[in-house]
C-alpha cells in the first residue's frame, strides 16, 4: 500500500453554506484514494488547516468575520483553491430577500456575545481570496467533484442541460400562461416550456444529467450560465431566456419577466452577476469553469 | 474560574462546547451553534410556491425533510389532497434520507469514536489494520450510497429533490429501476447488518473502557412515528412523559400548546421545552414509542435492545445503536416498498393556490419536523421551521453537564472529557445549520 506521505494534501473548507456540497462529496469514494484528507471537519476531527495543502475546496460563502478569518489561512496554505457550489460562488441562498426590509431585522438578530458576527451580506470567496477553479452546482454532483479533483483536460461536458435533458421540444405546443406545475402530472417526453414551465435548462451549464428536468422538475439554472453567458451582463442572460420562451410560448411578456426575476430562478441565474457588475471581483473565464 | 472551549468536528455545521469551572466544580455546560442561516427571514416575501426549492438548501443533510415538509405545509394551506401513489413514493424518499443520514452518523461521525481515531479513513494504524479499515470505510459508503440512490430514484436530484411537488410527485417509479434497487439491497443488507454488529460490539467495548453508557435522567420523548406504523411521512405526534408512558397526541397545527421555543443569547440555535420539561427527539426517542417496525431483521435488533437495556431506555449512547437498528428497518422498508407497483396510477393533481395558514409534518432523521407558513397575496407573509434538534437542546446541555461533571474533581480535569464531550454531541446527531433561529 502506498505510504500516505506521497499523496497529495487535500482540504475541505466548509464557510457558511448547507452542508450539501460536502454530503455530495461523499457519494464519491474515488478520490480517497487519491489524496491524503488532511482536514475536513465533518470527516475528521482536526480544527486547523495544516501548510503546505495542494488543494483546497471551499463550499459555502463568506458570511462571517470567522468565515473571512478561515478562509484568508485556508487560501494563504494552500497551492489551489477550488470554489464549489452557488454559495462560495454568489453567497447562495443566504443572498435570498436581500433588500427585503426583513434583511434589516435579521442583521439587527444575529448579534450573540463572542460568537462570529455576521458580515453585511454574503459574498463570493473570489473577493477574497484567489480561486484556481470553479465548479458551480447547489450541489455539483459527484461525478463534477471528481472531473475538478483529478483536471481531468478531456472531460466533455455538456454544454447545456437541455443537451443532457432528452425532453422534446415541439412546435406547435404553445403554451399561453406558467402553469405547469398546477396542472397535474407532466408528459415525460415533451420539453417542461411547451407544457407551460418557465425552464431554464436551455442557457444553463450542463454537467448534472438534467437530474431535474428528466424527473419532471423544471431546471431553476443551479449550474450557473453557460460558457456564451459568462463575462457578460446579467441582461445578456435574461434577454436570451426571453427570446426563448417568446419564441416557444404564448405566454404574456409580463408573466415571463416576473418569473425570471423572482427568487427561485435569480438565486441561481444571479451567481455570475456579482462579478460583471462590481469591477473589483476577477474576471471568471471559461477556462476556469468545470 | 476557567472555561474550556471544545471546537466540534463530526457534526453537521459550526458548533463548539463551551464548559465554565469554578472551584474545580462544573458550573455551567454550553453547547454554542456559531452560524445564523436566517431562512424565516430570507424567504419572506418569496412567492410561496417557489418555496419548495428555497428551503432545502436549510441544509443538505436533511433537506429531503425540509422538502417534503415544505411541499406538505402548502397542500394544507391550499386544501391539496396528493394521490396515494405519491404518499408512497415520498415514504420511499424519507427512507433514502433516514439511510443515508444513520449510515453517516454511525459510520462517518461516530465509529472512530469507538476506538478514539480521528476519522473513518485513519482508524488502522499498522499495515492489516489499514486494510481492514479502508475495506471498512468502502462498505460504509456503500450503504450510505443506497440512501443516496433511493433519494436520487424517488426525488429525483440527489441533495435537493425535486420530485416531490405541490399536488403528488413529478413522475412515477419505473418498475425495472426499482427492480435493480431491490437487487442492490438484497446483496448489501447483509453488509449492513454486518456493519451494525461490529458497530454494536465496538460500542460494548468502548463502554468497557469508559465505564459508562451515558447514563442520564428519563426525559420527556417526542415523535411522529407510530408504535406499530413506522412511517416518516407522519401526520400526528406523539410524547411520552418521564414516567414512561404515552402521555399526549396532537396533529403539527397544535404544536403551540405543547412546545415552547425560544432563542438563546449564548448560541445561535432556538432552545425549546415541552411544557417546562425536557424533552429528546431522535432515534432514541423513536424506539422508546415503537413496539413493532414490522420488518423482521429490524424487529429482532428492537428486541435484542428491549432485553439487553430495557424500555423507555435512557443512557445518551443508545441514541447511536437505536440508528443502528433503523439503517437496517429503513433497508429492509424500502425493499419491502419497492416490490409493490410504484409505477401505475395518478402521481400528482391539479391545484389552484390560495392565502391561508398552513403546516407540514415530517419525521426527520433527527425527529419531527414542521414547517408552519402563512400566505398573503400569494407570497410568504411569515415563514417558522419547528426544528427537531432545537427541541434537543436542553436535553444536550444536561448530558454534557453529567459528562463534565464525570470527568472534573478536585484532582484536575480528566483527558478523558474531550473525547466525552464529542461522543455526547454527537449521539445526538444535531443539525446546526437546521437549529439557528
Ligand atoms: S451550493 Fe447549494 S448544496 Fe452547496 S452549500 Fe450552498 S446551498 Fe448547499
Ligand atoms: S425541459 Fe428544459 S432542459 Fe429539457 S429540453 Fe426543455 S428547456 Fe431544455
Ligand atoms: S437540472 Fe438545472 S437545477 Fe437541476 S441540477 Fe441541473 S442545472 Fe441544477
Amino acid at each position: 500500500m502506498e505510504s500516505k506521505k506521497e499523496l497529495p494534501k487535500f482540504a475541505v473548507l466548509q464557510l457558511s453554506g448547507c452542508s450539501g456540497c460536502e454530503v455530495s462529496l461523499l457519494n464519491s469514494d474515488e478520490w480517497i484514494k487519491n489524496f491524503d484528507l488532511v482536514y475536513m471537519p465533518l470527516v475528521v476531527s482536526t480544527h486547523k488547516i495544516p501548510e503546505d495543502v495542494e488543494v483546497l475546496l471551499v463550499s459555502g460563502g463568506v458570511r462571517t468575520d470567522e468565515d473571512l478569518h478561515n478562509l484568508l489561512k485556508g487560501a494563504s496554505r494552500s497551492k489551489k483553491v477550488i470554489a464549489v457550489g452557488t454559495c462560495a460562488l454568489s453567497g447562495g441562498v443566504a443572498q435570498i430577500g436581500e433588500g427585503h426590509i426583513s434583511r434589516e431585522t435579521y442583521l439587527d438578530s444575529a448579534h450573540r456575545l463572542r460568537l462570529p458576527s455576521m458580515l453585511p451580506r454574503a459574498y463570493p470567496i473570489d473577493k477574497y481570496v484567489h480561486v484556481d477553479l470553479y465548479l458551480p452546482g447547489c450541489p455539483p454532483t459527484p461525478e463534477l467533484f471528481i472531473t475538478a479533483l483529478t483536471e481531468a483536460e478531456d472531460a466533455k461536458i455538456a454544454s447545456i442541460v437541455c443537451q443532457e435533458c432528452g425532453r422534446k421540444k415541439l412546435t406547435d405546443m404553445r403554451p399561453t400562461s406558467i402553469s405547469g406545475r398546477r396542472s397535474g402530472t407532466p408528459d415525460p417526453e415533451i420539453c417542461l416550456i411547451n407544457q407551460g414551465y418557465l425552464c431554464v435548462g436551455t442557457s444553463t451549464r450542463g454537467g448534472c444529467g438534467a437530474l431535474c428536468t428528466r424527473p419532471g422538475h423544471a431546471c431553476v439554472g443551479c449550474r450557473g450560465p453557460a460558457n456564451p453567458y459568462l463575462n457578460k451582463d446579467p441582461e445578456f442572460v435574461l434577454d436570451n431566456l426571453r427570446r426563448v420562451f417568446t419564441r416557444m410560448t404564448d405566454i404574456p411578456l409580463e408573466e415571463i419577466n416576473a418569473e425570471l426575476a423572482s427568487p427561485w430562478l435569480s438565486l441561481f441565474l444571479g451567481q455570475f452577476t456579482d462579478y460583471t457588475q462590481d469591477q473589483s471581483l476577477p474576471q471568471r473565464t471559461k477556462e476556469k469553469m468545470i | 474560574m476557567t472555561t474550556l472551549t471544545y471546537p466540534l468536528s463530526r457534526i453537521e455545521g459550526h458548533a463548539r462546547v463551551v464548559i465554565d469551572i469554578h472551584d474545580d466544580e462544573v458550573f455551567r455546560a454550553d453547547f454554542q451553534a456559531m452560524e445564523m442561516r436566517g431562512f424565516s427571514y430570507y424567504v419572506q416575501g418569496v412567492p410561496a410556491e417557489q418555496i419548495t426549492v428555497i428551503v432545502p438548501r436549510i441544509c443538505g443533510v436533511c433537506s429531503t425533510a425540509h422538502q417534503v415538509a415544505s411541499v406538505k405545509a402548502l397542500e394544507d394551506l391550499f386544501g391539496v389532497t396528493p394521490p396515494p401513489l405519491a404518499d408512497e413514493i415520498r415514504e420511499v424518499l424519507l427512507l433514502g434520507q433516514l439511510i443515508q443520514n444513520q449510515a453517516t452518523s454511525l459510520f462517518i461521525f461516530t465509529m472512530p469514536d469507538r476506538v478514539n481515531a480521528s476519522s473513518l479513513f485513519e482508524m488502522g494504524e499498522n499495515p492489516e489494520s489499514k486494510e481492514r479499515q479502508f475495506s471498512l470505510a468502502q462498505m460504509s459508503l456503500k450503504i450510505r450510497k443506497i440512501g443516496t440512490d433511493l433519494i436520487t430514484l424517488a426525488g429525483g436530484q440527489f441533495i435537493h429533490p425535486i420530485k416531490t411537488v405541490i399536488g403528488g410527485v413529478t413522475s412515477s417509479i419505473p418498475r425495472e429501476k426499482a427492480d435493480s434497487m431491490i437487487k442492490t439491497i438484497e446483496e448489501l443488507l447483509p453488509v449492513a447488518v454486518n456493519l451494525v454488529d461490529n458497530y454494536w460490539q465496538m460500542s460494548m467495548e468502548m463502554v468497557d473502557r469508559i465505564g459508562t453508557w451515558g447514563d442520564d435522567e428519563p426525559t420527556y420523548y417526542l415523535t411522529s412515528t407510530e408504535a406499530n406504523n413506522f412511517r416518516l411521512n407522519s401526520d400526528r405526534l406523539r410524547v411520552m412523559c418521564e414516567k414512561g408512558k404515552e402521555c399526549h397526541i396532537f396533529a403539527p397545527q397544535e404544536y403551540e400548546k405543547f412546545i415552547n421555543i425560544e432563542s438563546s443569547d449564548y448560541s445561535y440555535a432556538g432552545v425549546s421545552d415541552f411544557q417546562g420539561h425536557i424533552m429528546r427527539a431522535n432515534s432514541l426517542a423513536r424506539i422508546n414509542l415503537t413496539e413493532s417496525f414490522g420488518t423482521p431483521i429490524a424487529d429482532a435488533y428492537l428486541k435484542r435492545f428491549g432485553d439487553a437495556h430495557g424500555k423507555p431506555a435512557h443512557a445518551i449512547l443508545f441514541f447511536d445503536l437505536c440508528r443502528g437498528i433503523e439503517l437496517v428497518y429503513a433497508l429492509e422498508k424500502a425493499k419491502q416498498m419497492l416490490e409493490t407497483d410504484l409505477q401505475n396510477g395518478e402521481t400528482m393533481v391539479k391545484y389552484q393556490p390560495r392565502d391561508g395558514i398552513g403546516f407540514g409534518l415530517v419525521e426527520a432523521p433527527r425527529g419531527p419536523l414542521i414547517h408552519r407558513y402563512e400566505v398573503e397575496s400569494g407570497l410568504i407573509k411569515n415563514a417558522d421551521f419547528i426544528i427537531p434538534t432545537v427541541h434537543n437542546m436542553l436535553a444536550i446541555r444536561r448530558a454534557l453537564m453529567v459528562a463534565a461533571k464525570r470527568y472534573v474533581s478536585a484532582d484536575g480535569i480528566n483527558s478523558e472529557l474531550e473525547r466525552a464531550v464529542g461522543r455526547v454531541v454527537r449521539a445526538f446527531d444535531p443539525c446546526i445549520a437546521c437549529a439557528t433561529k
